[in-house]
C-alpha cells in the first residue's frame, strides 16, 4: 500500500471509530445507560489502536477521548473538570490500554514481517544449495570435454570431437535454464515486485514456442487457444519461463510420450493454461509434493536431471503464488500427466 | 580476399567474448575493430566510421547506452546492443533510444549473425529508397505499396486500413523490433498509453488471424513479449 493511501486509511479508521463511539455514546446517554461512556471509549481507543500503524492514532484517540468523555459525558457536563478521582482514573485507563494495545500490534506486525523473511531465507538456502550441486554436474562435463579436447586435439576423430563439443553445448544450455530459473526467484525476492502487463495469450504462447523451439526443435506441440480476444495481467518473462519449464518437463519426463499439448482455456473470468501429455504421468507419492522441489540433498546425486527439474517446478510455484493464481499436477483419466494454472483476465472495461 | 568487406565495430571489455564474437564475425566476411570502454569505443566509432556497431552496455568506464546516444546525435548507423539483462523495460529503453536490435546473454552464434545481417539489409533498405519500392517480399508474403493490397501464396488477403497501416510498417523495418511505442505513433500519430497499446494488439490479432498466422505454424510476424513487433526478413 502506498504511504497515502496508508495515511488515509489509519486516518479515515480514527475517525470513523470515533465519530461511532460518540453517536453510541449520546443513544446509551438518552437510554439512561450513561455510565458505560468510559468503558465504550476505552473499547474505541481499543479498536483504533489494534487496526492503525504505530502508535500515535491511538494516542491520539485517546486523547480525544478522554476530553470527550470528561467534557460531554459526564458531570459537570459540557465543562472540563480533571480533578473528579474517577475522571482521572479512567483517564489513565485509557491512555495505558492504547499504550499496550499499540505496542502488541505493532510487535505482532513486526514478527509477521520476520516469519515471512525466515520462510524466504529458507527457501533461498535449500535452493542455492540444490543448485550449487546441480552446477557441479554440467560443468565437470564442460571442462572435462574441453579440456579433453585441447590435450589430445591431434588424436581425437572427427566425430569424437563433435561429440564432445555437443555435450557442452548441451550442457550449457542446462546451466542457462538454471540460471534463468534462478534469476526469476530473485526477481520474486522483493515480495510483488512483478512487472505486469496485460498480455496476449496467443503471443505468450508464440513467444513459449520459440524459446522450447530453439531446445527441443524436433518435438510438435498441439496448441488450443482461445477464440475471443483477451489479455491478461501478468508478468509476462516469468511466465512464459514458467510455461517453458513445464512443457521440458514433459518432454524430459514424460516416458512413452507420443503427444504433447498446451492449452489456454477462458472460463469463469480467468484463463486457465494447461500442459498435458499421453506419456507415462506422475507417481503418486510424488504428485503432492512435486511443487515443493525435491531439494534435500540426501536424494540420489545421480539424477540431478529430475532435481532440476524439481527446481524448475518449485520456481514455477513461486511464480504462480506471486501472481495469486493457482497451480496444480494431476494425472490424466486417459494416462499421462497435467500441469496447469489459472491468472485472472483483465477486467472488460466500457470502451470495448 | 575481399576488400570491399562490411566494418563492424565491436565495443566490448571482456577478452573471451571478444575473441569469440571477433572469430566469428571475421569468419563470415566481415571486418572487425575492437574497442574496449566507452572512450575508446567513441575514438574509434569517429575515426573508423563502421558499417555496424555491436556494443556491449556493461563498459568499465560508462554505460554503453551513452555511446548509443553519442552516436545517435549525428548517424543513423546501426547499433546492436547487448546485454545480460532481459527485462522488458531495459529492451524498450533501449530501443525508443535508437538501437536497431537488442540481444541477451548467453547467445547463440546462429542468432548473432541473423541480426548482423538484417540490421545491415534494414540500413541499406531505408537508405536506399528515395523511390519507392513499390513491392515488399518476403518468402510467400507480398505487400503492394502503391495499391494497398497483400497477397499470401499469391492469394489477397483483405485487410483493414490500419491493418494495413501496420503491416506495411513492419515491413518497412523487416529484422528489426519495432516498439509498442514506434507503431502507434507512426499508425495513429500518438503516444503509447494504455488503450493504444490494447488498440494495436487488438489489430495485431486480427492481422494473424487474417493471415492465418498461430504458434506452431508458419508466421512472417515475431512478437517481443512486452515490446513490440518484428517482421521477418527471412523465413528460417
Amino acid at each position: 500500500m502506498l504511504r497515502r493511501h496508508r495515511l488515509l486509511k489509519n486516518v479515515l479508521l480514527t475517525v470513523l471509530v470515533m465519530l461511532a463511539a460518540f453517536a453510541v455514546c449520546l443513544v446509551l446517554q438518552d437510554v439512561g445507560i450513561g455510565e458505560q461512556v468510559t468503558a465504550l471509549f476505552v473499547f474505541a481507543v481499543f479498536l483504533i489502536s489494534l487496526f492503525t500503524d504505530g502508535y500515535w492514532y491511538g494516542l491520539l484517540a485517546s486523547a480525544v477521548g478522554i476530553l470527550a468523555v470528561n467534557f460531554v459525558f459526564t458531570f459537570p457536563y459540557f465543562a472540563f473538570n480533571f480533578t473528579i478521582v474517577e475522571n482521572l482514573l479512567s483517564a489513565l485507563a485509557m491512555l495505558i490500554i492504547s499504550l499496550f494495545t499499540s505496542m502488541l500490534t505493532t510487535r505482532l506486525k513486526r514478527w509477521e514481517v520476520i516469519r515471512k523473511e525466515g520462510e524466504l531465507e529458507i527457501m533461498r538456502a535449500n535452493l542455492l544449495r540444490a543448485v550449487s550441486h546441480d552446477i557441479r554436474t554440467p560443468l565437470t562435463t564442460i571442462y572435462g570435454a574441453s579440456s579433453a579436447m585441447l590435450e589430445n586435439y591431434g588424436g581425437l576423430s572427427d566425430v569424437q570431437k563433435e561429440k564432445l563439443l555437443g555435450g557442452i553445448k548441451e550442457d550449457a544450455e542446462w546451466l542457462i535454464r538454471m540460471v534463468e530459473n534462478l534469476l526469476s526467484v530473485t526477481k520474486l525476492d522483493g515480495g510483488l515486485r512483478l512487472f505486469k502487463t496485460p498480455t496476449v495469450p496467443e503471443e505468450l504462447i508464440e513467444s513459449v514456442y520459440a524459446k522450447f523451439q530453439k531446445r527441443y526443435p524436433l518435438q510438435t506441440v498441439h496448441f488450443e487457444l482461445p477464440d475471443e480476444m483477451v489479455r491478461v495481467p501478468m508478468d509476462a518473462l516469468l511466465i512464459e519461463q514458467v510455461l517453458v519449464n513445464l512443457l521440458e518437463n514433459a518432454v524430459q519426463h514424460a516416458k512413452g510420450m507420443t503427444r504433447l499439448d498446451l492449452a489456454v482455456r477462458l472460463e469463469g473470468g480467468k484463463a486457465h493454461f494447461l500442459v498435458f501429455d499421453d506419456g507415462c504421468g506422475v507417481e503418486k507419492e510424488r504428485l503432492s509434493d512435486i511443487f515443493k522441489g525435491n531439494i534435500s540433498t540426501k536424494e540420489a546425486p545421480s539424477d540431478s536431471k529430475k532435481r532440476n527439474a524439481g527446481i524448475g517446478l518449485s520456481v514455477c510455484a513461486s511464480i504462480i503464488k506471486a501472481h495469486n493464481g493457482r497451480i496444480f499436477a494431476k494425472n490424466r483419466k486417459e494416462g499421462g500427466a497435467l500441469f496447469g494454472f489459472s491468472l485472472d483476465t483483465e477486467v472488460q472495461s466500457d470502451e470495448q | 580476399m575481399n576488400n570491399n568487406r562490411y566494418k563492424i565495430l565491436f565495443v566490448e571489455d571482456e577478452e573471451n567474448i571478444k575473441a569469440l564474437v571477433g572469430a566469428l564475425l571475421e569468419s563470415n566476411g566481415y571486418q572487425v575493430v575492437f574497442a574496449n570502454s566507452f572512450e575508446t569505443g567513441k575514438t574509434m566509432y569517429y575515426s573508423h566510421i563502421p558499417d555496424l556497431v555491436i556494443l556491449d552496455l556493461g563498459l568499465p568506464d560508462k554505460d554503453g547506452s551513452a555511446l548509443l546516444q553519442r552516436i545517435r546525435e549525428r548517424d543513423l548507423t546501426p547499433v546492436i546492443v547487448l546485454s545480460a539483462r532481459n527485462t522488458e523495460g531495459e529492451k524498450v529503453r533501449l530501443l525508443d533510444m535508437g538501437a536497431n536490435d537488442y540481444i541477451t546473454k548467453p547467445f547463440g552464434s546462429s542468432e548473432l549473425l541473423a541480426r548482423v545481417r538484417s540490421s545491415l539489409r534494414d540500413y541499406r533498405n531505408t537508405h536506399q529508397s528515395e523511390n519507392a519500392r513499390g513491392i515488399f517480399r518476403v518468402a510467400g508474403l507480398e505487400i503492394r505499396y502503391d495499391s494497398r493490397r497483400v497477397f499470401l501464396e499469391k492469394e489477397e488477403i483483405r485487410l483493414t486500413q490500419t491493418e494495413y497501416n501496420i503491416l506495411a510498417y513492419l515491413s518497412e523495418h523487416t529484422g528489426k523490433v519495432m516498439t509498442y511505442s514506434a507503431i502507434i505513433k507512426a499508425v495513429w500519430r500518438e503516444g503509447p498509453c494504455e488503450s493504444n497499446i490494447k488498440r494495436l494488439q487488438v489489430n495485431m490479432a486480427n492481422i494473424r488471424k487474417k493471415l492465418g498466422f498461430f504458434p506452431g505454424g508458419v508466421s512472417y510476424i515475431v512478437n517481443e513479449l512486452g515490446v513490440g513487433y518484428r517482421m521477418k526478413d527471412a523465413l528460417e
